[in-house]
């Protein structure tokens, strides 16, 4: 769907404009800083000149380009192990000959790095090779897990780690922060999210008005230009498409038969080919803990709307909305909700060797899932960039079952 | 000596002691001692767990073998042996381990308190996070004394911190005896693994026997012998051991975590938890697991090649710990450069009995070494 409609291609002049204006910046001496997904971007909008570049979105970009092996490689050959995370080992072998045979030439060098452990604590480590290779400063926003909802004590202590990051770009890069800029940021990115979940709504739809490979695809712009107005353009856009494709009566898979759903990160080497097969067996995966996760807070799907109050109160509330920064029990509470909201047939867990902090839980999670609430339900092996570790013909084999199971299911009422 | 660690257990709740299963390895053990708690840290399982049927319902094979022997164990042989868990956020591993392992009890009927603390993983240059440490102590102070029902006293803190640092020093001085060549280092791993499933007024006895063993012993030939340092996660296993130093090496010196990582601090004798342990977790020796220390990891190991007058660092890489796996290529090429020789071999969950290619590879490197020297 999304290179054959106007949002699809729009998402390519807003992730191609992001990363040129990046290179661009970048040269004519702006402040460049690299950050984990999750680092909170809006902050950035606060500086005068300050850009931000996403290593694991830059990963999955190659990935999704085919280059992902080729970067692993290199790693590889300077003697990181295979079992380390696909997208660290792309990042690092990109790094190691200035961005070669990257879709996008690269991230330019950075002035700051900044990892944050809340999806996983082994980012730091990550990151901390570009610290010492680079000999480039490096700041750890360091959240804590939680197994309940977020606890007051652990977000204030977000939030003082974000006044220090302030004063450490302002320290290092000599630019002073103006929160009003930073606010309207927070505010651009909420309503943009805002958007985005009326996107994701129209899975509800019967047959669904996306499929999760939609969604995925089209997270770009929240890793490469969130807080910007573009960011609220785009998902607008996205948003009123895909009603308007709905009203129509236009679905990417119309003789829908049976709705999944996708537990991990997306198998970024393998979008086209599995939707494409997919969809002739009249199978749509119509929803995604990954993706769903954006815009909520740890347990729930739900949108977590900006109030126009604090925004590093804000940032904070949200740096464990994630599916890897929180626990089992909030993680099934989540899926079971999104579950029975979607109509789910069936779920699929990812298991992905590249993802532990996401991977971990998902055999209880199946049992909870399959045991407990009677979705039928299936494991695959998929790691998410490195496609030598994906077996397309055994992963088929196992989706083919589980569509079998939920139709015996549906004889057996 | 292999622990029997279920007996261990066995022997301690038969004596009436509430015991703590820890999962990461640096947990606050003087806190515990001082609340009359017996804190045992569930590392090194290897001997105890054969195979891991019930883990393998919960973990896929790609998990560490640390996770996947510990969950085996505290879901099969452990079960109804401890009283509590303790977890800090250590790994992106073990955060995930608690809720796995306290559902399945609770399926089984039994209820494991979880006691859990953040450790804050910032730089300290960067944000002051003592406040919030300091708070995470008390109100894990808080929770124990509401479970166990046991009242915190100053006194008895201190007395368990003069203790411990007692235990860390004979970890020590037993350490120098293996760089002398009088006892072998799988001795004094396993002598060390053994503190960990005994009573602090144990400690001292297993120690002091291994390091007069040493005293005593008539092989004292380390001037004939290369000094090699092994770091990694855990101790290899016993044949790994056993061909290190038939190939003619000596061990000077570890930084292993669960050993030589775990004694190599000594912070200030205090009665104030929250101080005592923010100067402990803080000024900690480098491991990649304190993300703090990262800057500290390099020098530490320069130091300790320095003081042991090792030639030689052989990594211990267990399979599946990306902490070690991410530092591996950067701390080969700083000692390559420095002229240090290194070798990097990886330990499987099932590798006792698959060794014959390390043994190869160790006795290539020793030989390598002896041609150089």
């Amino acid at each position: 769907m999304s290179e054959k409609t106007h949002s699809g291609k729009h998402l390519t002049k807003v992730v191609g404009e992001a990363y040129m204006d990046l290179h661009a910046r970048a040269a004519q001496g702006a402040f460049v800083v690299w950050i984990a997904i999750n680092v909170p971007a809006e902050l950035f909008y606060g500086f005068d000149n300050v850009v931000y570049g996403v290593p694991e979105s830059h990963a999955a970009l190659n990935a999704a380009k085919g280059a992902g092996v080729t970067q692993c490689e290199k790693a590889e050959r300077l003697g990181y192990s295979m079992d380390l995370c696909s997208y660290a080992r792309i990042d690092i072998g990109s790094v190691s000959d200035k961005g070669m045979d990257s879709p996008t030439f690269g991230l330019p060098k950075p002035d700051l790095l900044v990892s944050d452990t809340n999806n996983c604590s082994l980012l730091v480590k990550w990151f901390e090779v570009h610290h010492r290779e680079m000999g480039v400063p490096h700041f750890i926003i360091d959240v804590p897990f939680c197994y309940e909802p977020q606890k007051e004590k652990d977000r204030q202590y977000i939030i003082r780690q974000f006044k220090d990051l302030i004063k450490t770009i302002e320290r290092l890069s000599g630019q002073t922060f103006d929160e009003k800029k930073a606010m309207q940021a927070v505010a651009n990115t909420s309503e943009g999210i805002n958007h985005w979940k009326r996107f994701l709504t129209f899975a509800e739809h019967r047959p669904s008005g996306i499929t999760a490979f939609d969604s995925f695809v089209q997270m770009a712009p929240f890793l490469v230009a969130r807080g910007t107005p573009q960011f609220v353009e785009h998902y607008r856009m996205l948003a009123d498409e895909t009603e308007q494709r709905v009203a129509d009566g236009i679905f990417p898979v119309p003789d829908e038969k049976y709705r999944l759903f996708w537990d991990n990160i997306a198998p970024w080497h393998q979008l086209r080919d599995m939707s494409g097969r997919l969809a002739a067996l009249g199978t749509n995966i119509v929803g995604a803990t990954y993706t769903s996760c954006i815009g909520t807070v740890e347990g729930s799907f739900e949108l977590f709307a900006f109030d126009g109050g604090d925004p590093l109160e804000y940032c904070a509330r949200t740096q464990n909305c994630y599916m890897c920064p929180h626990g089992m029990k909030l993680r099934g509470k989540s899926m079971k909700e999104a579950v029975q909201k979607l109509n789910i047939d069936g779920i699929v867990f990812a298991s992905n060797r590249s993802c532990k902090p996401y991977s971990i839980t998902q055999m209880d999670q199946q049992k909870l899932m399959t045991g407990q609430f009677g979705v039928p339900s299936v494991m695959i092996e998929v790691d998410h960039a490195d496609a030598r570790k994906y077996s397309r013909e055994s992963t088929f084999t196992r989706l083919e079952a589980l569509i079998e199971a939920i139709e015996a299911g549906r004889r057996a009422v | 000596m292999q622990i029997n660690v279920a007996e261990k257990l066995l022997t301690l709740k038969g004596r009436g002691r509430k015991v703590l299963g820890c999962f990461p390895l640096y947990p606050p053990m003087e806190l515990f001692y001082a609340l009359d708690l017996v804190p045992v840290v569930l590392w090194g399982l290897k001997d105890a767990i054969k195979s891991t049927p019930e883990c393998d319902k919960h973990l896929q094979p790609y998990t560490c073998s640390v996770a996947r022997h510990l969950t085996e164990f505290v879901l099969t042989e452990g079960s109804g042996m401890l009283d509590g868990i303790f977890m800090y956020n250590a790994c992106d591993t073990l955060r995930n381990l608690p809720e796995i392992i306290t559902t399945a009890t609770e399926k089984n009927g039994r209820s494991l308190p979880l006691f859990n603390i953040h450790i804050p993983m910032v730089l300290p240059e960067q944000t002051d996070a003592s406040a919030y440490f300091k708070n995470e102590i008390n109100q894990l102070i808080n929770d124990l004394e509401n479970r166990f029902g046991k009242k915190f006293s100053k006194e008895k803190f201190k007395e368990a911190v003069t203790k411990v640092q007692n235990i860390r020093k004979l970890m020590a001085d037993a350490e120098k005896q293996v760089a002398l060549g009088a006892i072998h280092f799988s001795d004094f791993s396993e002598s060390v693994h053994a503190c960990w499933f005994s009573p602090l007024e144990d400690q001292a006895g297993i120690l002091e026997t291994l390091i007069n063993t040493g005293k005593n012993s008539k092989s004292q030939k380390t001037s004939l012998k290369t000094g090699v340092i092994l770091s990694g996660i855990l101790p290899p296993p016993a044949s790994v051991i056993a061909a290190i130093e038939l190939s003619g090496l000596t061990v000077v010196g570890n930084d292993i975590a669960s050993l030589g990582r775990t004694y190599a601090s000594m912070p200030k004798v205090s009665e104030d938890p929250d101080s005592y342990f923010l100067d402990f977790y803080y000024q900690h020796y480098p491991c990649p697991t304190l993300l703090y220390t990262g800057d500290r990891r390099t020098t530490s190991l320069f130091n300790l090649l320095d003081a042991s007058g090792a030639k030689a660092v052989i990594f211990i890489g267990e399979k599946f710990c990306e902490y070690e796996y991410f530092e591996f290529p950067y701390l080969s090429k700083q000692l390559n450069d420095r002229g240090i020789k290194t070798l990097e071999i990886e330990i499987a969950i099932d590798d006792d009995a698959h060794t014959s290619a390390h043994r190869s590879r160790i006795e290539a490197f020793a030989e390598m070494l002896k041609s150089t020297e």
